[in-house]
């Protein structure tokens, strides 16, 4: 009483000055009144106006009256109601914690799922005035191309339209943890790089414009994470050194803890550009840029177009343009985009049918709740107050489903960030905010109309004074329509996001079914980068290579050894043309340098010709070797059948600062395809040129062992120690995990769906059994009777699984409908199985029905286990 | 709940109230006060101020309306009117205020 009194009060503060004063004229207005009129009966004015106080009556009295008449009213209706409903909700505490259970299920796995598109989609880059940051690129017809250096130094100069333009590359390099090398990921940006992002050091300072020129001393800025874990926070920092591949670096700065600890890269060092990379010809570089403040996109855009027409006597591509996107859109990929839409639209659903299964619980309670609301009724409470009662409840059940939900979304979180961080960019912060918290009072809201509003209004409405009439078995049969019909609604709903996931698995059984071309198992990858302070030349590289391979092949686990540029299904870098003598036309072939036991250690077949041997050694003839698909074209367009011992020409890769080369080369060999993309993409044309003649810095090490690959790794780090004690490995993959990281773009969206599937078709299970069991309750008289008549328990049984089959039919029906109109959004995550495959389908089908009639097993053999003469007996 | 004391019959102000705005159509606070004086002339003695509690009241479960006017002093007044609900009410209230009066007069026949 007290609690309600004060609370009341409280409220009653907000509307009291505005009341009061109304209150207030209108007393002086009574009071003139009272006195005109006491005047014209004949009083004189001081006795009118002394007449017109008496007759008013204490003022302060009856405004003290007027302020509890007016607080007290719907604030005690609704502390009352919610008193009520946690009391009702003590005296049902099954009801409740299902109901709870199910909302915060729903609710939680909602805002978990929230956070990934808010972080992802809606606001995906947590920087200042991110609709400034743009991406530049060179703009083939429908495309996108990364540009070349000699172009983005035009383009860094348009002062006017850029505030800030960088290029980033992504480097590795060793650091010396406690003795042993360790390989960092690390970025080389040009000196205005955080510019672009807004990003101000937390310590010291970023680049100054002069050091990614040539001739600048080598300084370093560190992430905030690495700052801590490396160097245990220390305050002085700057005036220590970090040591990249044994060469000393000053730190300058250290950034603020936030996004760019999500990023792999641990520091960022100016990318100064060497003499040879200042062309036109080699397409490297994908700038990102803060437009200047007041310069729109269509602005900036419009001035790219200008400079472009008026670099067309430099640039060779006569039909590419500039194009300038925003950053955001260019971060998050469309498989990305599609995959979280999905997933969200799958979470949606499955709140819907938690919902459908709250209010469905609330439908059978309300049913017996009738005869109170037709009690409240008669002694006059007024429909809207029973309603405004019964809303009550569901707001105190849909409040705590809310905030057990939020806590259930923070674990889904926590849980799930670690696995889908590798595919997100790196600026999704997938931490709860108040945004998460907003969106979850969103859909506590929702939760209520959808799940409190329909039984409210059912409980509230109808004849009421049939309820007192009726006897207490037994409800409305219009209620039982209803609750039947939002249960074929859940069934439905579940059968499309089955359909959806029992496509997608056919799918990923698909992908997982191609042949990559070469042998996976016992394959072991990591990767290296030989320090151009240690290996200045091509000579000591090769060397190296050499070196460690026959120090791995020498180890009694090991088969096979070698070194390449690039794995199987992770892509092919490098995109060249290649020339024939005597042919205008030129090919696009991709790029691939490996050593002589490549093809051997992943079972790769020559088909004609040779591989590549020890004898293409650097200053030998040069020669390349081909893939199938290189030959088919060689022999399809340009007639050469057989391409073994012909000529070709081939921009070689340079060496560090060694520019690269037009070399003539001699097809040695043509080779089966093997997976350079991804196994959904169709075999590349690639051309394989030996590592000896064509050393890179950025190097693989693939090893085949005799038995598990990883208990191998102690010896093989060992080997390598022995060539090169200061080299770090990094990346140690199987090919088995190769090849999973290939296929996570469709392995998560697969296992997300499926989740949500799951979860929808045992809350539909549920609900399912919740009606039939419900049913069988009420019907245990009749049950009765039958049996008592001759029934057998077998008639009992397939009488109540017809019903169920029935129910069970429609939701199929309407839910392939849904399904049929639906899946066509998977269509892009799809790889060789159409939107509506029938087998697909078919098993989405027999599962949902297998899960229903598992469901009305339950209450069908309790009305099998009817007693006649108790269920006759038992008249209530 | 409150101790104010009126001579009008327990409860039987609302009633009071709503009658007269049936009655009258839309008026002020002052003007609903002085008919139910005037009406219920020698019989009754009511205390003007206590039909603004009344009134919040009825207000407050929908049973009247108020909107602003200007009162013949020329001061901005509110005006009450007869919402549909509250003409339901106001049958209800007399149903109810006949049944009783019926029932009572009975019982004091029966006594006499």
């Amino acid at each position: 009483m007290k609690l309600r009194f004060a609370a009341g009060r409280l409220l009653a503060l907000v509307r009291k000055r505005r009341l009061d004063g109304e209150l207030e004229g209108e007393i002086r207005g009574h009071l003139e009144m009272a006195e005109l009129d006491a005047i014209a009966a004949g009083l004189p004015p001081e006795e009118a106006r002394r007449e017109a106080r008496r007759g008013f009556g204490g003022i302060e009295q009856m405004k003290e009256h007027h302020r509890d008449q007016r607080s007290v009213r719907w604030m005690e209706n609704l502390l009352r109601d919610a008193r009520y409903g946690i009391a009702a909700l003590a005296r049902d505490p099954g009801f409740a914690a299902v109901t709870i259970g199910l909302l915060a299920l729903g609710i939680g796995a909602n805002a978990a799922m929230f956070r990934i598109v808010d972080a992802v989609l809606l606001k995906p880059l947590p920087f200042p005035e991110p609709e400034r940051m743009v991406r530049v690129g060179e703009a083939p017809p429908g495309g996108r191309n990364p540009t070349t250096t000699l172009t983005f130094l035009d383009w860094k100069r348009q002062s006017d339209i850029f505030e800030a333009l960088s290029v980033e590359q992504p480097t590795r390099a060793a650091v010396a943890t406690g003795g042993s090398p360790e390989r960092v990921a690390g970025k080389l940006v040009s000196a205005d790089y955080f510019q672009v992002f807004g990003v101000k050091p937390q310590i010291g300072r970023t680049f100054a414009p002069e050091e990614d020129q040539p001739g600048a001393a080598p300084v370093v800025v560190l992430s905030h994470a690495f700052w801590r874990t490396q160097f245990a926070g220390d305050p002085n920092i700057l005036k220590r050194d970090l040591a990249l591949d044994g060469e000393r670096h000053r730190i300058i700065g250290v950034l603020p803890a936030g996004s760019f600890d999500r990023d792999e890269a641990v520091f960022w060092k100016p990318l100064i550009f060497a003499p040879d990379q200042l062309n036109r010809g080699q397409h490297w570089l994908a700038p990102i840029g803060r437009l200047r403040a007041g310069v729109s996109l269509d602005q900036a855009q419009a001035k790219m177009n200008v400079l472009r027409a008026s670099l067309a006597g430099v640039i060779y591509q006569k039909d590419w343009g500039f194009a300038v996107d925003p950053y955001a859109r260019m971060l998050v990929g469309d498989t990305l985009r599609r995959s979280i839409y999905l997933a969200f639209g799958a979470v949606l659903t499955v709140l819907l049918i938690a919902c459908a299964n709250v209010a469905n619980l609330a439908l059978a309670k309300g049913a017996t709740r009738r005869k109170e609301m037709a009690v409240r009724a008669a002694l006059g409470a007024s429909r809207g107050r029973l309603i405004a009662q019964l809303l009550t409840e569901s707001l105190v059940l849909c409040l705590l489903g809310g905030v057990a939900g939020v806590g259930l979304g923070a674990l889904l979180l926590r849980a799930a960030a670690p696995l889908v961080a590798v595919s997100l960019p790196f600026t999704a912060d997938l931490s709860m905010d108040p945004r998460v918290l907003g969106f979850a009072a969103v859909a506590v809201m929702a939760a209520l109309i959808l799940a409190g509003l329909l039984p409210s209004l059912r409980t509230s409405f109808g004849k009421l004074s049939n309820a007192l009439n009726q006897s207490a078995r037994g409800s409305s049969g219009s209620s039982a329509a209803v609750r039947r019909t939002i249960v074929i609604g859940e069934v439905a709903a579940s059968v499309v996001l089955i359909c959806g996931a029992a496509l997608l698995f056919k799918s990923l059984a698909k992908l997982q079914q191609v042949d990559a071309g070469v042998r996976m198992d016992h394959v072991i990858t990591m990767s290296a980068d030989l320090p151009a302070a240690a290996y200045p030349s091509p000579a000591i590289a090769a060397r190296f290579y050499a070196a460690v391979v026959q120090r791995l092949e020498a180890l009694p686990g090991v088969r096979q050894a070698s070194v390449s540029q690039g794995l199987p299904l992770q892509g092919v870098q490098w995109g060249e043309y290649m020339s024939l003598p005597g042919v205008k036309e030129v090919l696009v072939v991709r790029l691939k340098l490996v050593d002589p036991g490549y093809f051997a250690t992943f079972g790769i077949p020559v088909q004609s010709g040779r591989g590549i041997e020890g004898r293409d050694r650097a200053g030998a003839p040069p020669v390349v070797v081909i893939n199938e698909e290189v030959a088919r074209l060689l022999s399809g367009r340009f007639g050469m059948a057989h391409p073994v011992g012909r000529m070709v020409g081939i921009d070689v890769p340079g060496y560090g600062p060694i520019p690269e080369s037009l070399v003539n080369l001699q097809i040695v060999g043509v080779i089966r395809s093997e997976r350079t993309g991804g196994l959904n993409a169709p075999p590349e044309m690639v051309a394989y040129l030996p590592l000896a003649q064509a050393p890179r810095q950025d190097i693989k090490l693939v090893v085949r062992t005799r038995s598990d690959p990883a208990a191998a790794m102690p010896g093989i780090r060992e080997a390598v120690r022995r060539v090169d004690p200061n080299l770090a490995l990094g990346d140690v993959m199987t090919m088995e995990q190769v090849k999973e990281q290939s296929m996570l773009w469709a392995r998560q969206p697969t296992r997300v769906l499926g989740a949500f599937a799951g979860v929808a078709a045992l809350l539909a299970a549920l609900g399912f059994y919740g009606v039939l069991a419900h049913a069988v309750t009420e019907q245990r008289r009749e049950i009765g009777i039958r049996m008592a008549l001759g029934a057998r328990p077998g008639d009992v049984v397939s009488h109540t699984l017809r019903s169920a089959l029935a129910m069970l039919l429609v939701g199929l029906a309407v839910g392939l409908a849904g399904a049929f109109a639906l899946t066509r959004a998977l269509k892009s995550l799809l790889f060789q199985v159409s939107a509506l495959d029938p087998a697909a389908l078919a098993v989405a089908c027999v599962l949902m029905t297998l899960v229903g009639i598992l469901a009305a097993l339950i209450p069908a053999s309790r009305a099998a286990g009817v007693d006649p003469m108790t269920a006759l007996r038992d008249e209530g | 709940m409150s101790e104010y004391k009126t001579d009008v019959p327990y409860g039987t102000l609302d009633l009071l109230i709503l009658k007269t705005l049936d009655t009258m159509g839309p008026m002020h606070g002052y003007r609903i006060a002085r008919r139910i004086e005037q009406v219920s002339e020698n019989l009754l003695r009511l205390n003007q101020g206590s039909i603004y509690p009344a009134l919040i009241r009825l207000e407050e479960q929908g049973w009247i309306r108020t909107q602003w006017g200007v009162s013949e002093t020329k001061r901005r007044v509110k005006f009450y009117t007869l919402t549909k609900a509250g003409a339901k009410q106001l049958n209800v209230a007399v149903a109810n205020w006949e049944r009783a009066t019926a029932l009572v007069a009975r019982f004091l026949e029966a006594e006499s």
